[in-house]
């Protein structure tokens, strides 16, 4: 055990109205930076200034696709299964193409009660859910609106994710309509 | 034991001790058995594929290998077609390692060509081949990738697979209800074996020959039987599928209620798998004396029906009976509990009150499996506690002023010969659904359905059963008809406990007995199989 001796304060310091003022220096000092100099403050003022993700931080939930726009996911509940949360809602059927044996038609991530630990994504046998988005605020009206459905997972753009090959070839998004009109979704 | 065709003799409570050595312990086990059934009586579980205890033994999947002292030394023999014999020396995997590779190759070799469909399987949870797995130490595959899975099945169902590869026919459609996955298929033949020896009626067939072999039907001809949907049980791996199960829910996330089938005397026993509030799927119950492990499509696709149109809760109120005479009338799912309730509602009113029990609909056959063709299943337990039958209602309908109907579809049954009960003024109609007795009674009252309720039934062996309740009722306030009927005798049961009880006081037979001497299995009355 090391014992830390406090150094006895000087006249100066125990006269306390000198340091009073010191520490009322060192305020204005940073407000006055934050009000002339407010780039070089080390902070971020977080609305208007966004952090910088990267793509391994877990962050919202995003579904890929395979290259016909489908989603690559085939409701295994393997995601479910692993989900410490209990916040993964899956329901299969079976798929319209003859070379593929199941889809998912419901798959929901209900992100209230989600706790981004990241183990549905490192499940998921066939590397359809991914955490890599970046989007790590959530802001909705309403509980509902947590929850992202399938339209929502799918709805991504492969600009976002440059680095990422199996993104590009996926056509991702809404841009593929007639893939998704095939798998029965919507397209807006 | 020589041929094929032998069915598996299975240990019974009189079986014969014999001592016989495993591991060079000696072990008293039944003696009249097979190596791999002797093993599991006293604890020692052998994994198989192809044996199937209701089925004949085939012995062609040798995962059950197990090592015995011979004449010529040590030797593999299959556990599953090995007849137990007085001090015969065996090995097992807790001491032989020669055993332990053997079980660990021929996992290895059934599961080379087996395609790694776990994810998206039906089975996946109960899958024998998973099991096995397991139990082998979890080996890791040998096989390279690039030499791929080799079995594809028969060659007109092969396909090219999103991924440029050759695949077998995934859902080939076998008939009405069977969809079969001739990749996932390990050639164990319990499918043909239970269609040729059980259900007796040769459907499936194994063609072509070695690894080059695949379940089909003939020619044009479909799958389709009253007992089609078992091969989806007996299929060890997710071949056979049943298309109203197929990828509903998994296994695991299901709950499983033990219960009795309440549409056939017999009584088939079964477990309701459930989860959220719905009953996803009916699966047999083994029990050796009534349904072994078979269960009738009927009986099986019955749960479809549970939960619709059904009555809703209401306020349970005593109806005026009036001075006539009364006819209360108990439908063939009344369990005893209900009967009970029944009985005490007509000792109430006395002397102008019958009880009759039965249905309109035919009493057909049994068909030596899991049904006994009579729709009426508690009829045994009417005939303990002094229920007239319903006929001799329909006869003397005029008499009666007062009809109520307890769980009984008498207008949905027969409209012809019911039509005689609409002359009757009051009729009071306790029942789940909203049938056509519902319809055209005075008041009907929305009762729980037999799935959600406890109770007990005799079936047509004279077998003392209980049903338990599974927790999908959908509406938490409905009673129970043994509830319903209990208070307008004026003493309401709380519990099924109190109206079995009730029906003990009744019934001499039942006198004395509590849920908890019931076994899983049923027990069998005094005076024996009616």
């Amino acid at each position: 055990m090391r014992v830390i001796k406090q150094k006895p304060m000087t006249l100066g310091e125990r006269l306390y109205i000198f340091e009073a003022l010191r520490g009322l220096f060192t305020t204005l000092k940073h407000a006055a930076r934050g009000l002339f100099r407010y780039e070089e403050l080390p902070t971020i003022s977080y609305p208007e200034g966004q952090p910088e993700v990267r793509n391994t931080y877990r962050a919202k939930h995003r579904l890929m696709l395979r290259p016909d726009g489908t989603p690559r996911c085939v409701a295994c509940g393997m995601c479910a299964a692993a989900c410490p949360a209990h916040c993964i809602f899956i329901e299969a059927t079976a798929s319209d193409d003859p070379r593929i044996e199941k889809k998912v038609k419901r798959f929901d991530i209900d992100h209230l009660t989600c706790v981004f630990c990241g183990l549905c994504a490192e499940a998921c046998p066939v590397d359809a859910l991914r955490m890599d988005t970046k989007k790590i605020s959530f802001e909705h009206r309403s509980r509902e609106e947590f929850v992202a459905h399938l339209e929502d997972l799918t709805n991504w753009d492969p600009k976002d994710y440059p680095d990422d090959e199996q993104s590009q070839v996926a056509p991702g998004g809404t841009k593929n309509a007639e893939a998704l009109k095939v798998w029965g979704m919507e397209v807006k | 034991m020589s041929n094929y065709y032998n069915m598996p003799k299975l240990p019974t409570e009189n079986s014969p001790k014999v001592e016989i050595f495993v591991d060079d312990k000696p072990v008293m086990v039944p003696g009249d058995t097979n190596l791999l059934e002797a093993l599991k009586a006293v604890g020692i579980e052998t994994p198989h594929v192809c044996y199937h205890p209701y089925l004949p033994v085939s012995g062609n999947c040798r995962q059950c290998l197990v090592e015995q002292e011979g004449p010529r030394g040590r030797m593999l023999v299959i556990a599953c077609y090995t007849p137990v014999s007085p001090g015969m020396k065996i090995y097992t995997p807790a001491s032989s390692a020669r055993v332990k590779n053997a079980r660990k190759a021929t996992q290895e070799f059934m599961l080379v060509n087996h395609p790694l469909d776990c994810p998206i399987c039906d089975k996946a949870g109960e899958c024998t081949l998973q099991e096995n797995y397991m139990e082998a130490d979890q080996n890791e595959s040998r096989m390279r990738p690039e030499y791929g899975k080799n079995y594809h099945g028969n060659p007109a169902h092969q396909f090219i697979d999103a991924k440029g590869q050759l695949r077998g026919g995934k859902h080939v459609d076998l008939g009405p209800r069977v969809l079969l996955d001739e990749e996932r298929c390990v050639q164990c033949d319990r499918c043909v074996r239970f269609m040729r020896s059980i259900a007796g009626s040769e459907q499936l067939q194994l063609a072509g020959r070695a690894d080059h072999t695949y379940i089909t039907t003939f020619p044009g001809e479909k799958l389709d039987h009253e007992y089609d949907l078992c091969v989806t049980d007996v299929c060890p791996v997710g071949a056979m599928t049943a298309k109203y199960f197929r990828f509903q829910k998994r296994v695991w996330l299901l709950s499983h209620t033990p219960t009795v089938s309440m549409d056939d005397s017999l009584g088939a026993n079964i477990w309701l798998d459930y989860a959220d509030g719905h009953i996803y799927r009916v699966m047999p119950r083994c029990n050796p004396v009534v349904n072994r492990s078979w269960l009738s499509n009927t009986s099986r696709l019955a749960f479809q029906e549970f939960d619709k149109n059904r009555l809703p809760s209401m306020e349970v109120h005593t109806p005026a009976f009036g001075n006539g005479k009364i006819a209360i009338v108990a439908g063939g799912t009344c369990t005893l509990e209900d009967l009970a309730a029944i009985r005490m509602l007509k000792e109430k009113l006395g002397d102008r009150a019958e009880i009759f029990g039965g249905s309109l609909l035919k009493v057909g056959e049994p068909d030596g499996i899991a049904k006994s063709g009579d729709p009426v299943a508690n009829r045994a337990g009417m005939k303990l506690l002094g229920f007239a039958d319903v006929a001799d209602f329909m006869k003397r309908a005029s008499e009666f002023e007062t009809l109520v109907t307890v769980n009984a579809d008498l207008f949905g049954e027969d409209p012809a010969a019911a039509g005689v009960l609409e002359k009757i003024n009051c009729r009071v109609a306790i029942t789940p659904f909203d049938d056509a007795t519902a319809k055209k009674a005075t008041i009907a009252m929305g009762v729980r359905h037999w799935s959600e309720v406890q109770g007990t039934m005799v079936n047509s062996l004279n077998m003392l059963q209980k049903l338990n309740a599974c927790p999908v009722c959908p509406d938490e306030n409905l009673w129970a008809a043994y509830q319903v009927v209990s208070y307008m005798a004026g003493s309401k049961f709380e519990a099924a406990a109190d109206a079995f009880k009730k029906a003990g006081e009744y019934a001499p037979v039942l006198a004395g007995l509590t849920y908890d001497a019931i076994k899983s299995t049923g027990k069998l009355l005094e005076g024996g199989e009616a």
